[in-house]
């Protein structure tokens, strides 16, 4: 089968289209989906290429059953993932639930929507809870919040490979506006970066007599007791714990000397990033500091740059909800947290640049302080 | 009258949009068109204003008119599909890719009018239009096409080189389907490199940057 991408290509695109480029060069094998804005390029390019290349789409009726028949294409051995926003998010908690029960690698793509409800089909960062922590469970999936056209590519082919090493629901948290972002971007053959493929491997239909050969597989996401669902929920809780020094990433920069650190994930932070470049030049000492982890944060790292400052200003387009997982992260720390939160609109340098001029000036002893630390 | 047509993102708002104001500044009256009608209410809805005021009439809603309109599913601005009855030049940004394309024929007067031409748009650094034969099936998935235009770029990491290389091989696609290169696009400080032709003889037409501030 001829190889969906040779080398490496430097290209300009979508951020949609990226992903479905990328969702190929990882190997995955089936999509299933069902349409939803902003996400729906994903669908349509990944059912142009997949004939090309030897590989399947289902569309389901909805999104319940688009997650279900993920989980069905996992179960068989398939590098299977979908893709969805919103509404489509709801449903696809319950699904995501029970592959988070029973550890079933998934990967979802999430082109997050302005929210509650249909909300409207843009833009928002808005669906950060629901993807770190949504459906009746206690969170066990990893979450990466991607900021460029490039990170989509990096980080669903990483994402593949994620969820089949460790066996987790993986998410990809994507927004509108990187959906139908244009930019330019390398996409390449993992194989020429050194990223070999996890293979994948069926839960179900292997080969040998269970009990006899092999152990059984069980595959549960229905319990008898409560004990016996404790041990199973204590055991996935010990198991993602486990993971999570080699699972975190984050980004950051000039956190040296800094007293107030902005803090944002996604696409927001390239605003944040550009806003502290500014800043800096103009003698502010702030830093930067952008989890790529939601799920699991760096909370060790996190804690550490917290420590360091006097404030942080957390930047995003939601009401607090990623700031409700950093104060999580934080607790117990004297740090003061400033929202900077627009649901559901975007984040410009500019936005961030003036909220932390305000902040610094307004501050005790602050522009000579700020002086001081600079002369 | 002219139509652009073209994959997803290979830059037909762009396209359209410079080629009305060029038109406007010959001193024509120009009306600039957006037919997408899959998402009607994004592409040039923040940028009418500005682009009214450099002279240009603009076909496209507004926010007060589509207020509450959420997904309202496919919607044809009924101004557009009457806007090759217009006086004075016509240029259509049709949204939408290959099934933007399809949508062409909601068009009063789109199978009779002789001096329609529809234009497609071509980006090679898009990998679905990357080689020649990719461009020629995709030309041919969008129905009737009267010419093409090369907008090969990378967009902030554009050169001459990347612009060239577009022009040989829309140009070689050209010539497959039997139609002509109508133009290379290319942002103004790469079009000033180029000059005024292209290494295949193609007129250059400078582009400066609208989009960004647009939607999608």
């Amino acid at each position: 089968m001829e190889k969906p991408i040779e080398g490496e290509k430097k290209v300009f695109m979508t951020g949609n289209e990226v992903v479905a480029w990328a969702a190929l060069a990882a190997g995955a094998e089936i999509m299933y989906g069902y349409p939803i804005t902003p996400q729906n390029e994903i669908m349509h390019y990944w059912t142009r290429l997949a004939p090309k290349y030897g590989r399947m789409f289902l569309q389901t009726e909805d999104e319940l059953s688009a997650g279900f028949t993920t989980i069905g294409g996992v179960m068989g051995g398939r590098r299977a993932f979908t893709a969805t926003a919103g509404p489509g998010n709801v449903l696809m908690q319950e699904p995501m639930a029970m592959a988070e029960m029973m550890r079933l690698p998934v990967v979802v793509i999430i082109m997050q929507r302005g929210g509650p409800s249909t909300g409207t089909v843009i833009y928002s960062q808005q669906e950060v809870t629901l993807t770190t922590l949504g459906g009746n469970g206690e969170g066990f999936r990893i979450v990466y919040s991607t900021a460029s056209n490039q990170e989509l590519f990096d980080y669903v082919i990483k994402a593949f490979n994620t969820a089949w090493k460790y066996r987790f629901p993986t998410f990809v948290l994507g927004d509108g506006y990187q959906a139908k972002m244009r930019e330019p971007l390398v996409i390449y053959d993992p194989e020429v970066r050194g990223i070999s493929p996890v293979p994948a491997e069926p839960f179900l239909g292997k080969p040998g007599v269970p009990g006899v050969d092999r152990p059984p597989g069980h595959y549960r996401n229905t319990y008898n007791t409560e004990e016996e669902l404790y041990e199973v929920i204590m055991g996935l809780a010990r198991a993602y714990e486990a993971i999570i020094p080699e699972v975190v990433e984050f980004e950051e920069e000039a956190v040296e000397g800094a007293q107030l650190l902005v803090m944002s994930h996604g696409v927001v932070s390239r605003a944040a990033k550009s806003a502290v470049r500014a800043l800096r030049r103009d003698g502010y000492p702030v830093g930067y500091f952008r989890p790529i982890t939601l799920r699991p944060l760096p909370v060790e790292v996190m804690r550490r740059r917290a420590k360091e400052v006097r404030q942080i200003l957390v930047a995003e387009s939601a009401y607090g909800q990623f700031a409700r997982l950093v104060k999580e992260a934080l607790y117990g720390l004297q740090v003061e947290i400033v929202p900077l939160f627009r649901p559901g609109l975007g984040i410009n340098p500019e936005d961030i640049y003036s909220r932390v001029q305000e902040l610094i000036k307004g501050g005790e002893k602050g522009a000579g302080h700020i002086a001081a630390t600079h002369a | 009258m002219e139509a652009y047509v073209g994959e997803y993102g290979s830059g037909k708002s762009e396209n359209a949009i410079n080629r009305a104001l060029m038109l406007v500044r010959e001193g024509r009256r120009v009306t600039l068109v957006d037919l997408d009608v899959v998402e009607p209410f994004w592409t040039l809805r923040p940028l009418k204003q500005e682009l009214e005021s450099y002279g240009l009439e603009v076909l496209a809603w507004e926010r007060a008119a589509v207020e509450g309109f959420g997904e309202v599913g496919t919607l044809l601005n009924p101004a557009a599909r009457w806007a090759l009855k217009r006086e004075g030049d016509v240029i259509i940004d049709v949204g939408y890719g290959a099934g933007g394309a399809r949508m062409l024929n909601l068009l009063e007067g789109f199978d009779t009018d002789p001096d329609l031409k529809v234009l497609a748009v071509i980006n090679a650094a898009k990998p679905m239009t990357s080689t020649v034969e990719e461009i020629v099936e995709h030309v041919r998935s969008l129905g009737r096409v009267d010419g093409l235009i090369n907008n090969t770029h990378l967009g902030s990491e554009t050169d001459v080189e990347t612009v060239q290389r577009g022009a040989r091989l829309v140009a070689e696609a050209a010539r497959i389907l039997g139609i002509p290169v109508v133009a290379t696009s290319a942002l103004e400080e790469i079009a000033r490199l180029i000059g005024p032709r292209d290494c295949m003889g193609h007129p250059v037409r400078p582009l400066k940057r609208f989009m960004p501030r647009g939607f999608w």
